[in-house]
């Protein structure tokens, strides 16, 4: 039951009872109007009787008054008889009134007025003659007019009281039927108000315990959703922080506590930047409030690298993190909440693979650099034993030029060497030909020992700013992959071109290389940048791509690896972009971040 | 200072080899060169050869496929492998009489040849070439 049904059935318990109270009172009305107009009746039929009775009186005293005139001949007798005919006639006027309604008594009254008109001549000539007391028969024949005159009147009035008789029943009639149909109209009404209040104050009871239980079962619910929330909150292993639109702190979960050293009853309610301390990691500048950073961004965010939370105790813990605005129906922001995690260790086991990888190649270069110098260290060996046998100076001459030419390609491949691990503390600026080709010379006796042909396919120089040492380590691997797929007697396509700006990256250049291998199976290629992933079995660390797909996102590049569609080098197709600027430091995170 | 033997050098290092002709001449050895397994196996097979010191780390054909083509040819002809490779495979170990590695200085390499002709033309071993 909603509200409106409500006030209907409000409306209705005022107005149907209301209703019932007025249609009872005019039932009473009527008939108490019509017992009383029975009344009015029975009265009129007194009235009537009471004028006949009063008519019949006069004409009887005027009939005393001829009596004595004729018994005394006493004129002074006469003197009121014709005073009394004038009231009489006007009683009679008056009795036709009363009687105008009911044409029988006036037929009745007519005969009364003709008999006592009668008498009245009678009694006129009566006194008009000079001698009345000797005629008798003169008072016989009024005897008789007077006897007519009465007999007519006694009709009329016993008509008058067959007509009140009928009239009293009727009215004592009306009476039962008056109280009879209060009692009846009362009980009726009020046990159909009783029924229906009844039927109505149900409804809304049964609404009003519907409502109830409604309620009890959302308070349940949401009791439920709450808890299952919290749980879920609890339960999973990242820190979470959910703030109010005005950053102060509303929740947090059991990981966020520890990881700030706060109780979340104590910081509830406190804003969050008294509570979540971050900090750069290098540079020890105070982060932006991820609050505000939401709020002026409006959407979702993650933290720069980098971020450090000092927690209460002053423990320092590198972190992932992301902010994201909370929304209502609307979309008007109502909070914001904040997922991290502690990513030291993360972080520092990642630091050890990329340092573990970066020993790997160091090895491998080492084994092959030991190579590449015994060879003339040898040669100059062996040219020092026959200078010291020669004496042909001409001889001598040849033997130390020799020596020469074979020292100078020592002291080459030693600088090749020492520039490996020589690296810039800031971004310098490198040749990328000239990092190419020393790529290519330290690789060039495998190249050889498997006849694999390298088509060059760059002429000018171009520069990009960067870390020599670790974009010579990236292209190592790539190279180095590119042989391992080509295998003997296999070629290898390295080009590189000039990159205008575009909307989101910067001008630099893009290095392809290009094998004539079996290619990349499609599953191995969603894996090939994750780390440990290889497809050379011992021989590989798993960690090559992955560190190279580091230093170049580092140098805000990009790494992509897919299958050639070129016919001549239809395997492996890498293409390496570099800006010409780079925003990378020596500090830069150089781990990939694989999807 | 002279002695009757001929060795056949093989190495793709064109000024080392040169130099190492010259001083295996110097000691008195008529040397043969080679730059690469192919020419190595058509002189090996076209002279009369007391030893052979072989490269193994050669563009085209490795040492390991050559000692295994030369000992096919002519088994009794001593093998040395003289490399600056610091792994070098088992199996091509096994294959050739002995194994130097480069750097070790020249009268090393000098003494290691002449021992290893001297043993192969030592009683036990029945070819005189």
């Amino acid at each position: 039951m909603n509200l409106e049904d409500f006030r209907r059935v409000l409306r209705q318990a005022i107005l149907i009872p209301f209703l019932a109270l007025v249609a009872l009172a005019c039932l009473l009305f009527w008939q108490v109007t019509d017992t009383q107009r029975a009344q009015s009746w029975l009265d009129h039929s007194d009235q009537v009787s009471a004028q006949i009775a009063e008519l019949e009186r006069q004409m009887i005293d005027q009939q005393m008054l001829l009596r004595g005139y004729e018994l005394t001949l006493d004129r002074s007798a006469l003197r009121t008889f014709n005073s009394s005919s004038a009231r009489i006639e006007s009683e009679f006027a008056t009795l036709r009134q009363f009687v105008s309604d009911n044409p029988e008594q006036v037929a009745n009254l007519v005969r009364v007025h003709d008999a006592y008109l009668l008498w009245l001549g009678f009694a006129q000539s009566l006194i008009a003659s000079p001698n009345p007391a000797v005629d008798k028969n003169l008072a016989y024949q009024g005897t008789d007019f007077m006897k007519a005159v009465r007999t007519a009147t006694k009709s009329m009035s016993d008509a008058e009281d067959r007509l009140r008789k009928v009239r009293l029943e009727k009215a004592i009639r009306l009476e039962h039927q008056e109280i009879i149909c209060i009692i009846a109209g009362a009980l009726l009404v009020g046990t159909a108000l009783g029924i229906f209040s009844r039927m109505r104050l149900r409804q809304v009871s049964r609404a009003y315990q519907a409502s109830l239980d409604d309620l009890q079962r959302r308070s349940q619910e949401l009791y439920e959703s709450r808890e299952w929330l919290h749980t879920t909150l609890r339960s999973i292993g990242d820190a979470v922080i959910a703030c109010e639109a005005s950053g102060r702190i509303e929740f947090m979960n059991e990981q966020a506590e520890e990881l700030t050293g706060w109780p979340m009853g104590e910081a509830r309610g406190k804003p969050l930047e008294d509570v979540f301390q971050i900090i750069h990691e290098m540079t020890r500048e105070k982060a932006e409030n991820p609050v505000d950073k939401v709020r002026r961004l409006n959407t979702v965010i993650g933290l720069a690298n980098h971020t450090a939370l000092i927690s209460r105790s002053g423990t320092e813990y590198v972190i992932d993190d992301s902010a994201a605005p909370i929304r209502d129906k609307n979309g008007k922001m109502i909070g914001i909440v904040l997922v991290f995690r502690d990513v030291t260790d993360q972080r520092r086991t990642e630091a050890a693979l990329v340092a573990n990888e970066k020993l790997a190649v160091a090895g491998r270069i080492a084994a092959s650099i030991a190579h590449e110098i015994h060879n003339p260290l040898d040669s100059v060996s062996n040219l020092h034993y026959l200078l010291a046998r020669e004496n042909d100076s001409a001889k001598r001459k040849e033997y130390l030029e020799m020596a020469q030419q074979e020292l100078k390609r020592t002291m080459q491949i030693s600088r090749t060497m020492l520039n490996l691990y020589r690296e810039p503390n800031a971004p310098v600026e490198v040749d990328l030909k000239e990092l190419l080709e020393s790529v290519l010379l330290l690789l060039q006796r495998r190249l050889d020992n498997q006849s694999i042909l390298v088509r060059r396919d760059f002429n000018d120089e171009f520069i990009v700013e960067g870390f020599p040492a670790e974009l010579r380590q990236v292209f190592a691997n790539l190279i180095a992959n590119a042989v391992d797929a080509a295998g003997a007697g296999g070629k290898i396509l390295i080009r590189m071109y000039t990159v205008p700006a575009e909307e989101l990256r910067g001008a630099g250049a893009t290095v392809e290389i290009l094998d004539s291998g079996p290619g990349i199976p499609e599953q191995a290629l969603q894996k090939v940048f994750q780390p440990f992933f290889t497809t050379k079995g011992d021989q590989g660390t798993g960690l090559g791509l992955w560190v190279s797909m580091g230093i170049v996102q580092k140098h805000g590049g990009i790494l992509r690896l897919e299958n050639s569609t070129d016919p001549e080098f239809s395997g492996a197709h890498v293409r390496v972009y570099l800006p010409a600027r780079t925003l990378a430091t020596a500090a830069s995170r150089s781990t990939a971040h694989v999807g | 200072m002279t002695n009757p033997y001929t060795v056949l050098c093989v190495d793709d290092e064109v000024l080392g080899l040169q130099i190492r002709k010259a001083l295996l001449e110097t000691s008195g050895y008529k040397v043969l060169t080679a730059a690469d397994g192919k020419s190595a196996l058509m002189l090996f097979e076209d002279h009369m050869v007391h030893a052979v010191l072989l490269d193994y780390l050669m563009p085209g054909m490795d040492g390991g496929r050559v000692a295994v083509a030369m000992r096919a040819m002519k088994p009794q002809v001593p093998i040395l492998l003289h490399s600056a490779c610091v792994d070098l495979p088992p199996e091509v170990v096994k294959i050739v009489d002995a194994t130097l590695p480069k750097g070790e200085g020249p009268e090393m390499l000098i003494s290691r040849l002449q021992l290893l002709i001297e043993a192969s033309h030592s009683p036990g071993r029945d070819d005189d070439q």
